[in-house]
């Protein structure tokens, strides 16, 4: 009854959602109506229509530009109303469609004229995000060497902020840092100088904790973020790490996270497996960088710890923004790159996102994670849940908030069909893993049909390491833990060759009859093991014939027709050899 | 925690930069205020320091080592 109840409210929900789902088609703005006749409707007859409506509606239709003569295409002025007036009128017999003339518009450019250098903001596609909110009412904190008064800052509000290092209350920077990252979330923008920044309206509170020499102590960070948390900041942006975890500093990011603050620190930049502190920490969001081409930038860390990605740039592109040099602690507009950069990249949309209402920091992570844009291919954590972006984040804040229908639309896009509902890190194919344990059984089964055989534990642990491995276990990331353990335990025996090095192509070595092949030359004599050579020779032909349809990616063969032909084959022979071991076998293993 | 790192100071250009000593065991530490005697790459040295638990940077590339005394072994 109850799980009756429960389908009832699925099924009514469900309704009610499509019910409402609006959808984009009805949501342009039009002010004009288009009118397009049929082509064999004589020009006569079209003229007598056109004064018609004319007269009929009061308005004037006219041909759309010179060019519109042949196609019979005619604007008219007009609204909703007159729109289905015309539509149920007879005039929609003559015509092939009459539909609103709507009004496309292009996203705001802004004139800061060395914005076309600024490729880490179109990549994150904040134009449009533009459209929607620009910060306004949002403070973001920055803890790091302090912020100066640079002439790009001019137009940038500031709320009042402190310097931990030299302990009084204006915050400037010395090192050159702090005023980079404070620039990518809040630069003047549109004042036709310099460079834009992403969440330009939102105010800064600067929070000075490293020195000019670049280190701080955790006990200064700890006491920033309290600051913070109790001085109206809602977001804070920490593009700093280090190795040592801090009770200290945790409380005061509990502390912070309570009162609603978004936290948002930099992953780290050497290079390794697992975010550094304090990006760490529950509650604080680790950004991984990206380079130009949207790469893992070479320096970035990866793995536990990272939730998402954003452009922190490489030798071959950096992110330029205006700060001081810290020689002449005279302006200057530099390129950095870092994770320090790709940090204040989520802070500024993180403050686009809060400016449409998302206050919960947790309801804002899951609208940045929701529209990141998902890397498939992602085996060591590189990206989290994606690269950010700006635009869909806050078309998604917007959209009324994380509403049952964005959440089934997110569902639908993404969930089911992607692991990464059901297991973080979204390494894995579930459909085709699926797709090769069950037709590994269905092989056995088939086998079974010419040469009765019982099922058996040994069978059974065959068919499960050829075909699937145990692939839960890829989506592991522990803290300074290495994560290759975990990827060939949940590897099959084809996938073994690419395990180590996380790549996703199949190493043609691994993915073939040959170790199935060793298997059961080895434990042929053995009653019980060989029918986990057996086993592993049907889950092996099934991972293969199912790579072969869907993801036919193989190491020094490519991903085409050759590729397709080699685990074919492979798969066939692995069959044959099941087939040929089983042989003879007729009574129970 | 004082150790003895063998090492090649190197400038690291992540945001403004800052001065790092790759030891031979592969090891990338971060100098804590280093001397400007350490500011040269490409100088071997031997550093004696601590390695600073309690202090967070923005370079981020790794154990923080603050210097303590150090030996220039020769330059490459």
């Amino acid at each position: 009854m109850r799980k009756f109840l429960l389908t009832c409210l699925f099924v009514l929900g469900l309704g009610f959602a499509l019910f409402n789902f609006k959808g984009l088609a009805n949501q342009g703005e039009f002010q004009s109506i288009v009118l397009d006749f049929r082509e064999d409707v004589p020009a006569a007859e079209i003229a007598e229509e056109v004064s018609a409506i004319a007269q009929q509606y009061n308005v004037n239709p006219r041909l759309n530009s010179e060019f519109s003569e042949a196609d019979h295409i005619y604007i008219l002025e007009g609204d909703k109303r007159l729109l289905s007036a015309l539509k149920k009128s007879k005039l929609s017999k003559e015509t092939e469609f009459i539909e609103p003339n709507y009004v496309y518009s292009a996203s705001e450019f802004p004139n800061d004229p060395e914005y076309s250098k600024q490729w880490n903001l179109r990549s994150i596609n904040v134009e449009a995000a533009w459209d929607e909110t620009k910060g306004s009412g949002v403070t973001v904190a920055v803890i790091d060497t302090g912020i100066s008064p640079v002439p790009d800052l001019k137009d940038t509000k500031f709320v009042k902020g402190y310097d931990f290092v030299n302990d009084r209350i204006e915050a400037y920077d010395d090192a050159g840092h702090g005023t980079h990252v404070a620039g990518t979330i809040a630069q003047s923008t549109n004042n036709g100088y310099g460079v834009a920044g992403v969440a330009y309206e939102a105010s800064l509170m600067p929070l000075k904790v490293l020195a000019a020499s670049g280190g701080g102590t955790v006990a200064d960070i700890a006491e920033a973020i309290r600051y913070a948390a109790d001085n109206g900041a809602d977001v804070i942006n920490m593009s700093l790490g280090g190795s040592g975890e801090s009770k200290l500093m945790e409380e005061a990011i509990d502390y912070a996270y309570q009162k609603g603050v978004f936290l948002v620190a930099a992953a780290g930049n050497s290079s390794q497996n697992s975010a550094s502190y304090p990006a760490r920490y529950p509650h604080v969001i680790g950004v991984a960088a990206l380079d130009s081409v949207g790469v893992k930038a070479p320096y970035s860390n990866f793995g536990a710890g990272v939730d998402i990605s954003a452009p922190g740039g490489s030798e071959a592109g950096k992110i330029l923004q205006e700060t001081i040099d810290p020689e002449t602690n005279e302006a200057v507009f530099v390129g950095y790159q870092g994770t320090s950069m790709a940090a204040p990249h989520v802070a500024g949309v993180a403050a686009l996102v809060k400016a449409t209402g998302v206050k919960e920091p947790d309801e804002v992570l899951s609208v940045l994670k929701q529209s990141a844009r998902v890397i498939k291919e992602d085996p060591l954590n590189h990206f989290g849940a994606g690269h950010l972006d700006a635009s869909a984040a806050v078309k998604l804040a917007v959209r009324g908030q994380i509403t049952f229908r964005d959440f089934f639309r997110w569902l639908r896009d993404n969930g089911y069909l992607n692991p990464r509902f059901w297991i973080d890190g979204g390494t894995i194919m579930l459909l085709p893993k699926i797709g090769m344990v069950i037709g590994s059984y269905l092989l056995a089964w088939f086998l079974r049909v010419y040469f009765p055989f019982s099922w058996s534990w040994s069978l059974t642990s065959g068919l499960v390491a050829g075909s699937s491995g145990l692939f839960f276990l890829r989506g592991f990331y522990i803290f300074d833990l290495p994560q290759w353990p975990f990827r060939v335990m949940g590897s099959s025996i084809p996938e073994l060759g690419s395990a180590v090095q996380g790549s996703s192509m199949l190493n043609p070595i691994f993915a073939s009859v040959l170790i199935p092949f060793i298997l059961v030359a080895l434990l042929l004599g053995h009653k019980q093991w060989k029918w986990v050579a057996i086993g592993s020779a049907l889950g092996v032909a099934s991972c293969l014939a199912v790579s072969a349809v869907v993801s036919p990616s193989v190491l020094w063969l490519g991903s085409g027709v050759l590729a397709r032909l080699f685990l074919v084959a492979n798969a066939l022979l692995c069959f044959g050899l099941a087939y040929l071991a089983s042989k003879g076998e007729n009574q129970p293993a | 925690m004082s150790i003895k790192v063998t090492g090649v100071i190197e400038r690291k250009g992540l945001g403004p930069g800052t001065w790092a000593l790759v030891a031979d065991s592969g090891e990338t530490y971060e100098l804590k205020d280093a001397p400007s005697e350490l500011h040269k790459s490409g100088l071997k040295v031997k550093v004696q320091g601590e390695v600073r638990e309690d202090v967070m940077t923005f370079a981020m590339i790794g154990p923080v080592l603050e210097v303590k005394s150090f030996e220039v072994l020769g330059s490459d």
